[in-house]
């Protein structure tokens, strides 16, 4: 179980003589994920999510707030204690090519980690090869024909599963998957969804899920728990399949808007949301985040900014029902998503 | 308006490729990645072409500037432009002149291939005068026509350099340089990859309009199903240097005949939904080196596969405006004309 509370990141940008500009990357973002749990973060870039993951992983300090692992706020231990704790959470990349030390077989790349592994457990020698085995054909491919092979030899998915294997090999709780599936072959995508969905049930592994491409997120597992971010803020969240088919929130709605219809198979979402601009970089704070693109903002939105679970309007109660929860003055659910043809 | 403005807008060119060939050479000697394709652009269309990592589809598109580069070369067929003839014909001077005047090309990461060192006015002043452009003023002021056509503030994207602009702007840039030449064949090669859902939803809407206002004949090459499903009249699928159908795109994506477009659609991340219809393809793309030599080029991740696919490369059947290559969709065919004969 891993859990942060109010996750804040600030980046100051260089350059500037007069004292850094200070871009908020994370503002205050509360999750968690659960044994065996699937929580995706969805949002453009800029919006923070592959910051939000790089901090899960150990790999970026944060400003304010806290993540706690098992229970142990990692605040309250030093640099060198930590590191246990982050070795139970493992990063799984974008890009399966540079992932992979190219000088190594995968059977190399496999046994240094084993090799820590069977040290810290007081396992014999002889228990690494078998297990390296087993992790490959825990990810679906073949062991006797990728162990000695160098990463150039394999295709980008099957790159992509050692890559899995490799994460395996650290017992993780939690796998950070940023954009796992975004340089995959279309017609491979699901099938590394499908695995990221099954070492869930069968290792009990919690997978945070990263990404700009919804769609994907709810073939990690029908089950999992949905964020949206825009600009360092959670702007709505709840169950993956509830946000999908009824967003509330206005930059939920242009998101799930903008994914191209199927022509042919699929009808365009009746109610589809433009954003009235595009995104500029250094917007000013005041207000809700989105209201200069919102096409439904008021004056309320310029200058106030709602905040997640309190300010949901009217139809609050119900959302929350459902585990929903939006930070938006003016919620109202629209059908936006397409609709098959036959249906 | 000016006699300039007038040219605009003459009738979009038809293109035709006929029996194109493109080989590369390869320790394994020369390697077809395009093999024997047929493909006509109708005037005043944008085709996409859709295929996978090692499809040919990239090659294909820089044979309509008879640019492939060794170890590539074209070793047969013709690209015939209305108004042009044969491109492949088409030698040193002449061959320069065509490229960014008759046909416009935005390249594949078009927002890398900006010289960082100049501003995009004078990496657009440079295009005009290796054109022999005399009115370099008039060229500026359709370049500040066409980036306000595409929401931008032209005078300040001019004087920026391409850090100062954003994934999507250079993207932008990058179709404003490929048209300001009045080019009336566009090739565009994955125009929206590594841009966010909402700023890709923004550039297709403005590709499909600008191709609309100048009259264009447009090919769009990608991977993304879903992008060319928002964007193009009709649809092409390739796979291992071969099309193995093409149509109108509600056709193709409604009632796909070729085994791999059918498997291909079903592994799309989608909306909405059953979860479980949906699953990759088994299998992966095939490289150059591991094409067949003979029969279907799909046949081993075919579910339908037969006898004749591992000896007869199926041929391209047309019927209705719909081609397909495939053993066991030509079969479905003849059986239903059979059936047709004995009512």
């Amino acid at each position: 179980m891993i859990t942060g509370t109010g996750i804040t990141k600030i980046f100051k940008q260089r350059g500037s003589v007069l004292g850094a500009r200070e871009v908020p990357a994370l503002r205050g973002v509360d999750f968690a994920v659960a044994k065996g749990g699937a929580v995706s973060f969805i949002g453009e870039s800029g919006s923070g999510k592959t910051t939000l993951g790089r901090i899960v992983a150990g790999l970026e300090t944060h400003d304010a707030g806290e993540i706690v692992i098992d229970g142990v706020p990692m605040s309250t231990l030093s640099h060198r204690r930590r590191q246990p704790y982050f070795r139970r959470i493992q990063l799984i990349h974008q890009d399966p090519y540079s992932a992979l030390n190219p000088t190594r077989t995968i059977h190399q790349t496999l046994e240094a980690p084993l090799r820590l592994r069977a040290r810290q457990a007081g396992r014999p020698r002889s228990w690494v090869d078998g297990r390296a085995a087993e992790l490959l054909a825990m990810v679906g491919i073949d062991p006797g024909y990728v162990l000695p092979r160098y990463p150039h030899q394999l295709s980008g998915g099957m790159r992509q599963r050692v890559v899995i294997a490799r994460a395996l090999t650290m017992d993780p709780e939690v796998l950070v998957a940023d954009e796992a599936v975004s340089m995959i072959d279309v017609s491979l995508r699901l099938g590394i969804l499908a695995l990221l969905k099954d070492l869930r049930e069968r290792l009990g592994v919690g997978v945070l899920f990263i990404t700009h491409d919804i769609a994907t997120a709810r073939y990690i597992g029908d089950d999992g728990e949905l964020y949206v971010l825009y600009r360092g803020q959670v702007v709505e969240r709840g169950a993956t399949e509830k946000i999908i088919s009824d967003p509330v929130h206005p930059y939920t709605q242009s998101l799930l808007s903008a994914i191209p219809v199927l022509h042919g198979l699929e009808r365009p979402g009746a109610e589809r949301v433009v954003p009235r601009e595009m995104q500029r970089e250094g917007e000013p704070d005041g207000g809700c985040l989105f209201a200069r693109r919102c096409p439904f903002s008021t004056e309320r939105c310029e200058n106030e900014m709602p905040v997640l679970g309190r300010d949901g309007g009217p139809e609050q109660e119900a959302g929350q029902e459902g585990g929903q929860e939006y930070a938006c003055f003016h919620p109202r659910r629209r059908s936006v998503i397409p609709v098959g043809v036959g249906e | 308006m000016t006699a300039h403005t007038a040219a605009r807008h003459t009738a979009a060119p038809g293109v035709r490729i006929r029996d194109l060939t493109v080989v590369y050479k390869t320790p394994a000697g020369e390697l077809p990645a395009v093999r024997g394709v047929d493909l006509a652009l109708a005037p005043g269309t944008i085709t996409g072409v859709v295929g996978e990592s090692g499809s040919g589809k990239s090659t294909l598109a820089l044979s309509l500037l008879n640019a492939v580069q060794p170890p590539g070369r074209i070793a047969a067929g013709s690209v015939e432009i209305d108004g042009l003839g044969d491109v492949l014909t088409l030698r040193g001077e002449d061959l320069r002149r065509t490229r960014g005047r008759q046909v416009g090309y935005v390249f594949q990461a078009a927002q890398n291939s900006l010289n960082p060192l100049k501003t995009i006015g004078k990496q657009l002043l440079d295009l005009g005068r290796s054109h022999d452009v005399e009115d370099l003023r008039g060229l500026v002021r359709d370049a500040k026509d066409l980036l306000a056509r595409m929401g931008m503030d032209g005078a300040r994207v001019l004087d920026s350099y391409q850090h100062e602009l954003s994934g999507g702007m250079r993207q932008r840039v990058g179709i404003m340089l490929a048209l300001v030449l009045n080019a009336k064949v566009v090739v565009l090669d994955e125009p929206t990859t590594a841009l966010d859902m909402i700023t890709q939803a923004t550039i297709l809407r403005i590709i499909r309009e600008v191709h609309e206002e100048r009259a264009l004949t447009t090919l769009v090459i990608t991977h993304d199903v879903g992008a060319v499903a928002e964007v193009a009249d009709s649809l092409a699928v390739m796979y291992g240097g071969r099309v193995v159908e093409h149509g109108p795109v509600t056709e193709v994506l409604g009632s796909a005949r070729h085994p791999y477009t059918q498997g291909l659609i079903r592994a799309i991340p989608r909306l909405s939904g059953d979860l479980s219809l949906a699953r990759a393809l088994p299998g992966r793309p095939p490289t150059l080196g591991t094409l067949p030599t003979q029969g279907c080029v799909f046949r081993e991740r075919c579910e339908r596969r037969m006898e004749v696919c591992e000896t007869d490369e199926p041929m391209s059947v047309t019927q209705d405006g719909r081609t397909v290559a495939c053993h066991a969709a030509d079969r479905h065919l003849t059986l239903v004309k059979r059936k047709e004969e004995f009512v």
